[in-house]
């Protein structure tokens, strides 16, 4: 609604701090509406922050080690936090209860490295393990199961030379429509499974990368930024994949990287990566162990650096940016999370009813009948004829909706309506409770 | 048609409103007092004690768990409903504070007063977050828009301004040639428009984005106390206390009066119109402290008439 008054044109990357919440977190991540931002922490506990209000509004207590990951399913009402306790647990928000209800507490027999939710369907969660093991699990009743994803290996005639080692998983997600999950391997290698069979439909060796540590995507999910062990952030323009044939056939391709980001002088390493919500930009977080630096490039313009931000003295471990915003929240080690902005000058002259702000001088042309007297009962009568008009005092913009009812009939295929199968409870109008300690009133 | 009349208040009623479900009225008085009542009985359901200083307004934070009342002893303060009992008292009004709302996440609060700012408060913690320098004469009325992003403050000094809620810059101020006082705002459902009671007996429609006042009500009398508007149940007639002792209707779109209620013995400062059903709620000044629901069933009256 403020974007109708605010200069729709200001949108690009953030360039200040706002805000530094002081949480004791490892890494934080927004919420898919922007209003919160929940941080994991080292002490196994995960905190969701206000970002109205800029306030702690809910403790996730849980884990009894470090957490590793947290999600937010697609209407915030759901979130997921991973552990190094081989604990995922996934908690209720809308639950008035006071510690948080938990919906659902999975286990493993290995730590856990990320998981993530279905992005249509908050049962259904991708899950990486210490040990190099992805698991897709389904906590629906009538697909209830915990399925690993296996790398499809070549067909070797002789059994005995087929040895070669099984590459470790290193980073997994789901692309943001939920049809494939794509997983980093210690081999340079990423491949790309159909959520509904789990079977791979696509490798993509990329050379000389060594080990991936991450991957991301820009919102239309054609895009994809890895990270690597060689120091190198590489972004690839993805090729359609099929629907997963019966008989277990996958491509077998190498991507060439549409653009390469690094730090040529410093060759400095990178903690995370993160698209801004059109995905024209590009942030970096750099594993600068004396400098907290977030590199920012302008995808929209082959990929040129456009600038450094710098956020002083704490390293930085981690960065996400804002879903709708140019903000960006940036962890320290420290535990603090900066929350970047783009600050707009303050406007003077939308302090003057009628006044316009500009620039620079103009020479002012006034119209013809600018300054003529005009007869009262003439001006009165004009003012009476232009109320005459009608006015729409409940019609809400729906721009918005039209954008989701298009997105929604794009979707119908196989994938997705499986997804859809047994939905979450997950709808769009529920309410945080607000928690009010009766400690001090006064 | 007259419904009930409720009697409890001593002095001025200045507030009324119905909770976001419609079962509760709550009213505000110079009595120092909130009470609650059951909008379908018209029982009285609670009164609130506690401000030393007269209430000058109340709301209902959308989520129905809380109440604001702002008041002249320069508090606000916050009542649960489930425990009916204060659990926030908001300081930091150098002087009385006239208004109050929740914004729709009910999360953030805001408030004007005789000090000429407007404060947005953090309800769960009840501290200040800003304190927006809004206007060089008290602020009559201060209220969120439909999804919280803009904060919309009037004064005495006759300005509407409309402010970014998150970085609490002011965006625009609406302002008329003459600056009569401004006395009370409300956003439209939709938030494209503004509806503001000003003291020189009219009532206008602004149109936030082109800054131009679409439309202009009057028929009744408003030149001294800043009376309450609304619109009436069904989004199309505009509902106002006068200080006739009447309360006015008019047609949204042709302006016309429509309807005239008698009843009250004094000004009718305080309107209210329930979220769903056709009812009324309106209070008066010290001469006649009582609340009155009327109920529309007839079908020249102000929603029979478009039904």
């Amino acid at each position: 609604m403020n974007g109708i008054l605010n200069n729709p044109f200001n949108i690009t990357y953030p360039t200040a701090v706002q805000t530094s919440l002081n949480s004791a977190a490892s890494f934080a991540k927004f919420d898919t509406s922007g209003r919160f931002v929940a941080a994991g922490r080292n002490d196994g506990s995960a905190v969701v922050w206000d970002l109205d209000t800029k306030a702690p509004v809910r403790w996730l207590e849980g884990h009894v080690k470090g957490v590793t990951s947290v999600d937010w399913s697609r209407n915030s009402r759901y979130v997921l936090t991973s552990s190094k306790d081989w604990n995922v647990i996934v908690w209720d928000l809308a639950s008035d209860s006071d510690p948080t209800r938990r919906q659902a507490t999975i286990r493993f027999d290995a730590p856990v490295i990320s998981a993530s939710f279905h992005p249509r369907n908050s049962k259904i969660l991708l899950v990486l393990l210490g040990t190099g093991e992805t698991y897709l699990v389904d906590l629906r009743k009538d697909h209830r199961g915990r399925f690993e994803l296996c790398e499809a290996q070549e067909e070797s005639d002789d059994e005995g030379q087929s040895s070669r080692p099984r590459s470790a998983m290193t980073a997994a997600r789901f692309d943001p429509s939920g049809r494939w999950v794509f997983i980093g391997t210690n081999t340079g290698c990423v491949l790309v499974f159909n959520t509904r069979t789990k079977t791979m439909v696509a490798r993509h060796k990329i050379s000389g990368v060594g080990i991936l540590k991450g991957l991301d995507f820009a919102k239309s999910g054609r895009r994809l930024v890895t990270n690597s062990s060689d120091r190198i952030l590489r972004q690839f323009n993805l090729p359609l994949y099929p629907p997963p044939s019966a008989d277990g056939e996958y491509i077998e391709q190498e991507l060439e990287p549409m653009y390469r980001f690094n730090d040529p002088i410093s060759k400095i390493a990178w903690h995370s990566m993160s698209y801004s919500p059109d995905g024209e930009w590009l942030a970096g977080g750099a594993a600068d162990n004396a400098n907290h630096k977030i590199y920012i490039w302008d995808i929209s313009n082959d990929g040129q650096f456009a600038a450094v931000l710098d956020g002083g003295r704490e390293p930085l471990l981690h960065i996400h940016w804002h879903p709708a915003k140019a903000m960006i929240a940036s962890t320290t080690n420290q535990g603090n999370i900066l929350i970047w902005h783009c600050p707009t000058p303050e406007r003077w002259g939308a302090f003057a009813g009628g006044f316009e702000e500009v620039d620079e001088n103009v020479e002012y042309e006034e119209r013809e009948d600018e300054f003529d007297i005009e007869d009262e009962d003439e001006s009165a009568l004009r003012k009476q004829k232009a109320e005459e008009e009608e006015v729409d005092i409940n019609g809400v913009d729906d721009s918005a909706l039209l954008v989701d009812h298009l997105h929604r009939t794009a979707d119908d295929d196989e994938d997705i309506a499986w997804a859809l199968e047994e939905p979450d409870d997950d709808e769009g109008g529920w309410r945080l409770k607000v928690m009010i300690d009766d400690d001090d009133v006064y | 048609m007259l419904q009930y009349t409720l009697s409890g208040h001593t002095r001025s009623v200045s507030s009324l409103k119905f909770s976001p479900d419609g079962t509760y009225l709550a009213s505000g008085a110079a009595d120092k007092l909130v009470k609650i009542w059951d909008a379908n009985t018209g029982e009285l359901v609670q009164t609130l004690e506690g401000h030393a200083e007269g209430i000058s307004d109340i709301a209902w934070s959308p989520d129905g768990a809380f109440l604001a009342s702002a008041s002249d002893d320069k508090t606000i303060r916050i009542w649960s409903l489930e425990t009916m009992d204060t659990v926030r008292i908001l300081k930091g009004h150098t002087n009385f504070v006239f208004c109050v709302n929740f914004n729709p996440k009910s999360n953030l609060l805001v408030s004007g007063g005789f000090d000429e700012t407007v404060r947005v408060w953090d309800v769960a913690r009840g501290r200040t977050l800003k304190t927006l320098p809004a206007h060089s004469d008290p602020v009559t009325a201060v209220t969120f828009n439909h999804d919280g992003t803009l904060i919309a403050s009037c004064a005495m000094d006759g300005l509407i301004r409309i402010w970014d809620a998150e970085s609490g810059q002011c965006l625009k101020t609406l302002a008329d040639d003459d600056n009569p006082i401004c006395s009370h705002i409300k956003f439209t459902p939709n938030s494209r428009f503004i509806l503001a009671s000003t003291q020189d007996s009219t009532i206008r429609l602004w149109n936030t984005q082109t800054s131009r006042c679409v439309k202009t009500y009057a028929g009744h009398t408003n030149r001294t106390y800043c009376l309450f508007a609304d619109f009436a149940p069904g989004a199309k007639h505009i509902v106002s206390g006068s200080e006739d002792s009447k309360i006015y209707f008019w047609n949204l779109q042709t302006r016309e009066v429509v309807q005239v209620l008698e009843g009250h013995r004094d000004v009718v400062i305080a309107i209210a119109a329930h979220p769903k059903r056709p009812l009324i709620a309106s209070a008066a000044m010290e001469k006649d402290p009582t609340i009155r629901l009327w109920a529309d069933q007839g079908v020249d009256s102000w929603i029979g008439a478009e039904t």
